[in-house]
């Protein structure tokens, strides 16, 4: 029993599309993604998709973000990707990297999947996003691939933990 | 870090209550996720060592979709976390240095149902017993069957 890091991913020079985890472990209870992330274009999310299912629908999410000044809320219903905040963008202080959690609880179960989310942007600049999402994916079969999609500058990273 | 599984409950037939007893002292901090629905609307709710008494405070955010919203309250007789009617909200809640015998206990705890809200809570424990029980349970109705409890105890 443990919290277990399967493995952790570095974005190697001249950045990247995605970051992706594939054949994960079923032997856990719980997941949780944890990333540090720079991204190459404006905005402060990634887009977080699930066994690899980008274009069904399948996602329903409700957020909170604050950045200082002032708070917002949004859900969307038959969204193609998770709500992951806490990407930096590039426009911020260079250097600068994101932080950012997603928790997926019963990942082997054959029901619908709850997700929550948190993410941070960091820029050393008067504004800066605090996120925080609840998730829910409607694909039934277990979880064996996270996929996190966004063009992430080099040096991003993302580890992948399995709870048991 | 270890991050050990103390106990999981996972709902045959529906139920109005989950309970960890005896829960071990050994670690620093204890988390506690569910997966759940309750029926007939009532709203789960946490304690913890049987106390009914006026102990449990806490501050909140959260969003609907359409509002953005805190607020607190003091001197409740339980820590409340709402109605979700289907499978698929995830309450998280840590409890804080839940063994130590010479403080109060704090929780910061997440409430996530995508088709209602996001909501982020802390919480304190008026009382410097360390933490042996803690009991969920609903206002009213029960626990669906299918819901899941994990308790997980963080090494120190």
């Amino acid at each position: 029993m443990a919290y277990e890091l399967i493995e952790t991913i570095e974005v190697g020079a001249g950045g990247a599309a995605s970051i992706e985890f594939t054949s994960i472990p079923q032997d856990g209870v719980d997941l949780q993604v944890v990333v540090s992330a720079r991204q190459t274009t404006g905005g402060n999310v990634s887009l977080m998709t699930l066994n690899s299912d980008s274009s069904g629908s399948n996602y329903t999410f409700v957020n909170l973000q604050g950045n200082g000044t002032n708070k917002y809320t949004d859900t969307i219903s038959g969204s193609n990707y998770i709500y992951f905040g806490g990407t930096t963008s590039n426009i911020r202080t260079a250097n600068t990297f994101g932080n950012a959690s997603a928790y997926i609880s019963n990942y082997t179960s054959s029901v619908a999947k709850s997700i929550s989310t948190d993410g941070v942007t960091e820029s050393n600049e008067t504004t800066a996003w605090q996120t925080m999402a609840a998730n829910t994916y409607t694909g039934t079969s277990p979880i064996t691939t996270v996929t996190i999609s966004r063009p992430f500058v080099q040096y991003s990273t993302a580890s992948l933990y399995k709870i048991y | 870090m270890t991050y050990d599984l103390l106990d999981s409950v996972t709902l045959a037939s529906s139920a109005s209550s989950v309970t960890f007893s005896s829960i071990d002292q050994s670690y620093g901090d204890l988390i506690l996720v569910s997966n759940h629905a309750t029926t007939g609307g009532a709203d789960i709710r946490f304690r913890v060592n049987g106390d009914t008494g006026s102990n449990y405070s806490w501050v909140q955010m959260y969003g609907t979709g359409s509002s953005a919203t805190s607020n607190n309250t003091t001197s409740d007789h339980f820590f409340d976390y709402g109605t979700p009617t289907s499978l698929g909200a995830t309450i998280s809640i840590q409890f804080m240095d839940y063994a130590a015998t010479d403080k109060h206990k704090s929780v910061l705890a997440r409430r996530d149902w995508a088709s209602a809200l996001t909501l982020a809570a802390a919480g304190r424990w008026a009382n410097t017993s360390a933490i042996t029980t803690i009991l969920a349970y609903t206002a009213a109705g029960s626990f669906a069957a299918g819901s899941t409890f994990h308790l997980y105890g963080i090494a120190k």
